[in-house]
């Protein structure tokens, strides 16, 4: 099967039972993505399937052929963040960090769906993803700092 | 005066307080004297908002956490778990496992060293190790996990106080009684029963509190790697130093033997401060296979044996005078602990945090067949604070005083414990201005949204040991570029030590920030430190940390003093240059290093004494604003604030991270989070996030964290104490005491789930809505 991985076709034959986390993670080494509870709860597996956030763990890997799919790998690099990865340093929008893949990516998709959203809508796009440090607050600030500057970006 | 022929001592001892225990501690006494940083100190990089150092990494998935470790032929293993809560295997069959392809190894009592404690056949609670198995992949390891066939033996288990005590059973092997110690502790000040018997106004609450899970997001894990006869593990942990103990003693191996790293770490707030059964799992398949082999905890074994914060019984009661002095503070107590755990009290804070002559504390701590419990953000005082809170707002209302208003009449001015003075407690500031901020005084007219809604108000205060201690060692060196890296054996718990330690290391060195590189999480690199709990890292370490830089400042400056053929006393530090008094000439850092080539200029570091007969201590207080349905019961919290002092804040935007991080645990531990236990079965029934609610993005009410400007230079020379676990301490009881204000009834009972919050109503007078 082949699947469209971070902007680059890949050509795969995982075993059937597969999931698209155990794909990412122990197939093809990209452990951005984070295995919190392999059981849909948590979301720190978030990964976008043709632009919509899904929680991995819960996705056979052989439901992606012919799809597209991001992880947090695909977003930015150290010398090129995205503007959702700068806005989450500079509202210190971490703590641990362990669940910032998961939130990033379905920050990702709630800006995908509207430039400019109100905080309950960044509060329901991101409600899927738990965090035990705390840094809610941040978060919802973070991608608020990243919407405005997407939206300077895209007029400048 | 002192022999000036006679050399000091270079070890004394001094006290150190963790988690509630006091502990006297050897000490190397500082080769130099420093001056404390002063609330007056003109700082450039303490006190600044630093950005995390580690930020950028971790929102690309590249910070290097354990579970992202890959080894060369890395294997997993997963655990098999007891279902019974007591009783003894009698048969293990692994054929079937063993028959799955890519299965490598398994492993059962037989096959570990005694001293891991691994497998034992007596089972004393649910969820108890029994074996493990090893494959190439997690997925086939969890596969054959569950094809492993363990036959057991049941046996009657006891899961209540009660049973504990009356029981002829021993809930496991080893115990000479049920209750710890035997029998209730009690610890009395003063003379409670004559107190109470002359009482002018008396109250008393029974109050019952949740066992609570960590649920740290990043599970336990570790992954372990032979090379000969040493052993390297990369573990998920609050104290890579007590890991490598752990792993030495378990496996009979020299400390030199055993390396353990914690680069990143996804959590662990008190649940990690152990190598695990998962560590030595990954130890001894990792010795047996002759590769590497990572265990990860699995979420149900993380939510039912990675420890919990116990659930506790408490009834207090207080007696004061008609003007609102406490007279008297009784609790009696009881704590299901689980089959193992050490003794967090909740009755500390009681004869801590108000003044009050008489206090009398009866505790009950007892095993019993459930997970052990580890400790969990301010044990014993997070429990503690909501009987004590809510007796105070009982007693309040009885004399008809201001909740807030007997709070500032009883303000404890020093250590009752101790008979010692705090080094300072600013209490009385927290209150002033929390109550500012929140609108104390106009609360009455703030409306609910709806005529179903009451709106409520609560406040709750925190006091927390925070001095933090010896023994605490860094090391601060310059590369022959100018740039400085900071070693220490510490770890990032996501607090931002990272950052921290760089911002202290850069202000003692009159360095750059962006020169400065903390190394840490690895006890082949850096010298020891403790673990990452009690608040204590930043009280313990930056210390040390300031001093190693001060050395090296003063070697720089030595050599500096050579190249410019100037008197050292001339020479000053800023932002990477070495200037000189009354003089244009300066020198880069970098300037001066390469002079010397490979000569390292190093300066090492320890953390001093703690000072004698003064009680350190972080105070705060916070207030809570609810809105609570009376159709559903659900209760929403809109605004906390906070107030703390806790001396020198060394980042405040690190610092506001951590304070709204264990606010919101905290409503998590009032609002939702219990671990339910099925008495007759003998088993936990959340085993996972969806029975376990903990706090999500849709809970969060606005919060503001405030931490009170200054230092405290009586603590340690860099003025700062901790916060980690004050923050969480307030926010239950103050958000139980909103919900009871909102309804005019209290709920005794947390979480303040809707049924609770109905039930109470069903007791509540009759109220016209506003």
């Amino acid at each position: 099967m082949r699947l469209t991985l971070n902007g680059r076709p890949v050509d795969v034959d995982p075993p059937g039972e597969t999931t698209l986390l155990d794909f990412l993670r122990d197939h093809r080494g990209l452990t951005g993505t984070k295995r919190g509870c392999d059981r849909a709860e948590c979301g720190t597996c978030t990964v976008l399937l043709d632009g919509a956030p899904v929680y991995s763990c819960r996705t056979l890997v052989h439901r992606c052929a012919g799809r597209a799919v991001e992880t947090i790998e695909g977003l930015g690099t150290v010398d090129a963040p995205h503007l959702l990865q700068e806005a989450f340093v500079a509202e210190d929008a971490t703590q641990c960090g362990f669940c910032t893949p998961g939130q990033i990516m379905a920050a990702v998709a709630v800006l995908a769906r509207d430039a400019d959203p109100t905080d309950e809508q960044i509060i329901a796009g991101l409600s899927g993803n738990l965090c035990r440090c705390g840094t809610h607050p941040k978060i919802v600030r973070a991608v608020r700092r990243a919407a405005a500057a997407m939206r300077t970006a895209s007029h400048g | 005066m002192a022999d000036p022929t006679k050399t000091p001592p270079r070890f004394v001892t001094t006290t150190v307080e963790v988690e509630g225990r006091t502990e006297e501690r050897v000490v190397e006494v500082p080769a130099f004297p420093i001056e404390p940083w002063g609330p007056e100190a003109q700082l450039t990089h303490v006190g600044a908002r630093a950005s995390r150092v580690d930020g950028l990494l971790k929102t690309m998935g590249r910070a290097p956490y354990v579970t992202d470790v890959r080894r060369p032929n890395q294997a997993y293993a997963a655990l098999v778990r007891s279902r019974i809560a007591r009783g003894r295997v009698t048969a293990i069959d692994t054929t079937a496992a063993r028959a799955l392809p890519g299965v490598l190894d398994i492993i059962t009592h037989a096959d570990v060293p005694a001293r891991t404690r691994l497998f034992l056949p007596e089972i004393t609670y649910f969820g108890q190790p029994l074996a493990a198995v090893c494959a190439t992949t997690p997925a086939i390891a969890e596969a054959a996990a569950a094809l492993i066939r363990i036959e057991t033996e049941r046996l009657p288990h006891i899961m209540t106080v009660s049973e504990a005590e009356t029981s002829e059973t021993l809930v496991r092997p080893g115990l000479s009684h049920n209750l710890m110690g035997g029998g209730p502790k009690v610890v009395e000040r003063g003379d409670v029963t004559a107190a109470l018997a002359t009482a002018e106004v008396l109250i008393t609450r029974e109050v019952r509190t949740p066992c609570a899970l960590h649920s740290a997001l990043e599970p336990h894990a570790a992954v372990a790697e032979w090379e000969g006869d040493r052993v390297t593990v990369w573990e998920s942990t609050q104290g890579i130093f007590r890991v490598r103990d752990n792993v030495a003693k378990a496996f009979g191996l020299s400390l030199a033997q055993v390396r353990v790293i914690c680069e990143a770490m996804g959590g662990g707030f008190g649940a990690k401060n152990n190598a695990g059964a998962h560590t030595f799992v990954a130890v001894a398949f990792a010795k047996r296979l002759g590769h590497a082999v990572a265990c990860v905890v699995d979420r149900p074994g993380e939510q039912i044996d990675t420890g919990n914060r116990p659930s506790t019984w408490q009834r207090v009661t207080i007696a004061a005078t008609h003007d609102g002095q406490l007279t008297a503070i009784d609790l009696e107590a009881t704590v299901p602990l689980g089959i193992a755990g050490w003794e967090e009290s909740p009755g500390d804070i009681y004869h801590e945090l108000y003044a009050c002559p008489n206090v009398r504390t009866s505790v009950r701590i007892a095993y019993v067949n459930t997970g052990a419990m580890a400790a969990f953000r301010a044990p014993g005082h997070a429990e503690g604070s909501v009987g004590l809170e809510m007796g105070l707002n009982a007693l309040a209302q009885a004399l008809g005083i201001d909740p807030l208003t007997l709070r500032e009449r009883n303000i404890a001015t020093h250590d009752q414990r101790r008979g010692r003075p705090y080094t300072g407690n600013r209490l009385a500031e927290c209150y002033a201005e929390g109550a500012r901020r929140i609108g104390w005084t106009s609360r009455a007219t703030r409306t609910a949204s709806a005529p179903h809604r009451r709106r409520g108000f609560g406040v709750a205060s925190q006091v927390w040991s925070t001095g933090g201690g010896p023994p605490a060692y860094a090391t601060v060196r310059l590369n022959p570029d100018g740039t400085a890296e900071v070693l220490a054996g510490s770890q990032d718990l996501g607090t931002g030590t990272r950052t921290i330690l760089a911002q202290v290391a850069a202000e003692a060195l009159g360095h750059r920030l962006d020169a400065v590189r903390a190394v840490i999480g690895d006890t082949a690199t850096g010298p020891y430190n403790g673990n990452s709990w009690g608040s204590m890292t930043v009280a313990s370490l930056t210390p040390a940390v300031r001093m190693a830089a001060e050395e090296a400042r003063r070697a720089l400056l030595d050599a500096a003093a050579g190249i410019l053929t100037v008197a050292v006393d001339r020479l000053a530090t800023h932002e990477g240059r070495i200037t000189v008094r009354d003089d244009e000439r300066s020198l880069a850092f970098g300037e001066v290093t390469a002079k010397l080539g490979n000569v390292m200029i190093q300066g090492h570091g320890s953390r001093g004494p703690n000072p004698d007969a003064v009680g350190i201590v972080t105070t705060g207080a916070q207030f809570a604003e609810v809105e609570v349905d009376t159709e559903t019961g659900v209760v929403r919290v809109l605004r906390i604030v906070a107030v703390h002092d806790a001396g020198r804040i060394v980042n405040p935007t690190l610092a506001e991270s951590q304070l709204e991080g264990g606010i919101i645990q905290g409503l998590g531990y009032a609002c939702f989070e219990e671990r339910p236990l099925d008495v007759r079965m003998g088993r936990p029934l959340a085993l996972g996030l969806h029975d376990y609610k903990i706090p999500t993005h849709a809970d969060i009410p606005l919060i503001d964290g405030h931490f009170l400007e200054g230092a405290d230079p009586q603590a340690n020379t860099v003025g700062a104490r901790g916060i980690a676990e004050p923050a969480i301490i307030p926010t239950a009881p103050a958000i139980a005491g909103a919900v009871a204000d909102a309804l005019g009834v209290e709920v005794p009972d947390l979480p303040l789930t809707p049924w609770r919050v109905l039930a109470a109503l069903q007791h509540a007078p009759q109220r016209h809505s506003p």
